[in-house]
């Protein structure tokens, strides 16, 4: 594969990861701090930043950890070993924004602690050594993912913030309406399905 | 010889994270005011929530900053092992400009 090709399959795998089998929405991962951490737009950001750096940073150190478990014949520890270093990364990511912003800590609370059990993080790194992608390859699975993550929650959040102020009917306000607004979220993202399955490259 | 491998990698691994993570404490170390530690240290430690906070460690935040003057709220704390240390430990530990922390039972 010639360089240029390389770099167009890179960018496609991070678009179709983002946005075609979206994390959340298509795929069905990362559900509770998406509802969870979406009221205000800036703990959403937050959250969604810390679980890009903990996805791409996972990947990285995944990807060469697990051709020494293969090295090893031990690839079936994949997935312990897998969590030790997510949950690692999660204490990191806790540790420093407690540091360079406590108000963000205080609003992300028990959420912040919880991207450990994150699907979406395991998920990812999971299915990268599952699938045998290449280190480029499972990398764009990473940062595509996790940017998809982010976008939806922050799109989430700001329409949530809406909804505050809006006339739904006394049933609906709260989760009801949160719950139907992702559900339309995820028919949008649906019209996406099958976007680029006629390129070859 | 795999589970051999299997223990040594992973051990490998969790002491190259630990050491990591405590290097990384050492650098983004935050600095907080030491009575919190001690009152949450004199809490059940249940993490329960029945006082309404988190856990301990908000109730003894609460407590320390003087949101909280009630400690009768922890519901599994007992008289004698919880309350009384933290009333006398508060008592000997003023706040800096000398006021006391106000709790009662």
């Amino acid at each position: 594969m010639n360089p240029l090709n390389a770099f167009i399959a890179f960018i496609l795998a991070i678009v179709s990861s983002m946005l075609i089998d979206n994390v959340v929405l298509s795929r069905f991962y990362g559900i509770c701090p998406f509802l969870g951490v979406s009221k205000k737009v800036k703990s959403s950001l937050g959250m969604g930043i810390a679980v890009v750096f903990v996805i791409v940073m996972a990947s990285l150190i995944c990807y060469p950890l697990f051709e020494l478990l293969k090295l090893a014949k031990i690839e079936f520890m994949d997935t312990v070993a897998y969590i030790l270093v997510i949950a690692s990364l999660v204490q990191l990511v806790g540790l420093f924004i407690k540091k360079f912003s406590p108000s963000l800590y205080k609003s992300l609370g028990i959420y912040l602690p919880l991207i450990t059990t994150n699907c979406a993080v395991l998920g990812v790194v999971q299915s990268n050594t599952d699938q045998g992608l290449t280190f480029l390859m499972s990398l764009a699975n990473a940062i595509g993912t996790s940017v998809g993550f982010l976008i939806i929650i922050v799109v989430f959040s700001c329409i949530r913030a809406r909804l505050e102020t809006a006339n739904t009917p006394k049933a609906f306000k709260g989760l009801p309406i949160a719950l139907i607004t992702a559900a339309l979220m995820a028919l949008a993202l649906m019209g996406l399905q099958g976007l680029f399955s006629g390129i070859q490259l | 010889m795999e589970i051999l491998w299997a223990v040594l990698i992973l051990l490998g691994l969790g002491l190259i994270l630990g050491f990591g993570l405590a290097i990384a404490a050492k650098i983004l170390h935050v600095k907080e005011d030491e009575r919190i530690g001690e009152v949450e240290k004199r809490l059940p430690g249940y993490n329960c929530g029945s006082c309404g906070y988190a856990g301990c460690r908000s109730m003894a935040e609460a407590i320390v900053g003087g949101k909280e003057e009630n400690i009768r709220k922890c519901r599994p704390g007992k008289e004698e092992t919880n309350f009384k240390p933290i009333i006398e430990y508060l008592d000997q530990h003023p706040n800096e400009d000398g006021s006391k922390v106000k709790v009662h039972l």
